[in-house]
């Protein structure tokens, strides 16, 4: 189950916070979100030789804490998706298929032309696209 | 005189002008409404220069739809809207309008639009909610009437971007207006 998505502009501002569980967690997980923000960076600023940087949008586990597993995505402008989740078997395929989906959405929350590259997302359709995402997240189904 | 060619139909008339890629359409309107609204702050103003703007690209484009399209005159008002709807909207959009709506004397239809390529991906902030954000279209019906001698006055009904389920713009012909001639006809 995804607990929490956030979306972080290239210099590390953000764009996007959302948590989907009861509030009293959400100040842990935005501090979570926040520390995989420095493994993202250690990440892209010593790019592993063995893998030429044609695919590194999706960057995998960034970490694993007690009960929370962190993925992350860059997209070639450098703003970052993460995703905080607590399913213990999380299936590479599928956090792919997440972060693909949910570029799409914000691909086009940023096409709006009242958005101002920078600020934070305001849009409520791209707010509840997400959730969609977010609930069809493991239903196991390839669709 | 017969026409030399039949009037094409709308999927023919599209697939043989020149097309733009939809993105890049839709994202030039997006920024051109947007920087208009940062110069000119006031909604109002912005809605007015949108008609304007459009009743000047359809003073112009009623010739090249002619040109292309290759249509017979229209013996009244319905067939004018059918013909808008079906092979205008097309031609330009690349989307058609269906006409309903017709009022008693057949002077004032309207056209409903499901998909609109002007607004994909545009949500309205809360400061511009009067924004008309469609209004050059409206300019540009009210513009091509006018040069074929109809004078029109168009109102957006419903509006996607306002939570409604589509676009509904009213036209409503004002009066015919016959051509003059520059010179009398008994010198």
């Amino acid at each position: 189950m995804i607990v929490c998505v956030a979306v972080v502009g290239h210099q590390n501002n953000p764009l996007y916070l959302q948590s989907f569980t009861e509030a009293d967690d959400a100040l842990k997980l935005h501090h979570i979100v926040h520390c995989s923000l420095d493994v993202i960076d250690e990440r892209v600023n010593n790019p592993k030789r063995s893998a030429p940087t044609l695919n590194e949008t999706f960057l995998g586990l960034l970490y694993p804490t007690e009960n929370y597993k962190v993925y992350g995505y860059l997209t070639n402008t450098k703003v970052k998706f993460i995703m905080v989740t607590t399913d213990l078997d999380v299936k590479d395929a599928d956090a792919r298929n997440f972060f693909r989906k949910f570029h799409a959405a914000y691909v086009d929350a940023v096409s709006n032309p009242f958005h101002v590259p920078g600020k934070k997302i305001a849009s409520r359709s791209f707010g509840s696209r997400v959730s969609t995402i977010v609930k069809s997240f493991g239903a196991g189904t390839t669709v | 005189m017969p026409p030399l060619t039949p009037p094409k139909s709308g999927d023919a008339l599209f697939a043989s002008v020149d097309r733009v890629n939809a993105e890049l359409f839709t994202l030039t309107y997006g920024a051109m409404v947007r920087q208009l609204l940062t110069d000119l702050e006031e909604v109002e103003e912005v809605n007015k220069q949108l008609d304007q703007m459009g009743y000047n690209i359809g003073t112009r484009l009623v010739d090249e739809f002619l040109a292309k399209s290759n249509v017979s005159r229209c013996v009244d008002f319905k067939e004018t809207a059918d013909v808008i709807a079906k092979l205008g909207f097309k031609m330009f959009l690349g989307v058609t309008a269906n006409v309903t709506n017709w009022d008693a004397e057949g002077t004032s239809c309207s056209f409903v639009l499901e998909d609109n390529p002007l607004v994909d991906f545009v949500e309205l902030p809360d400061t511009c909610q009067g924004l008309q954000y469609c209004n050059v279209l409206s300019g540009v019906i009210r513009g091509a009437l006018e040069m074929v001698s109809m004078k029109t006055e168009v109102t957006w009904v419903r509006d996607m971007l306002r939570g409604d389920d589509a676009y509904e713009m009213r036209v409503k012909l004002i009066k015919q207006v016959p051509e003059e001639y520059p010179y009398k006809d008994d010198d």
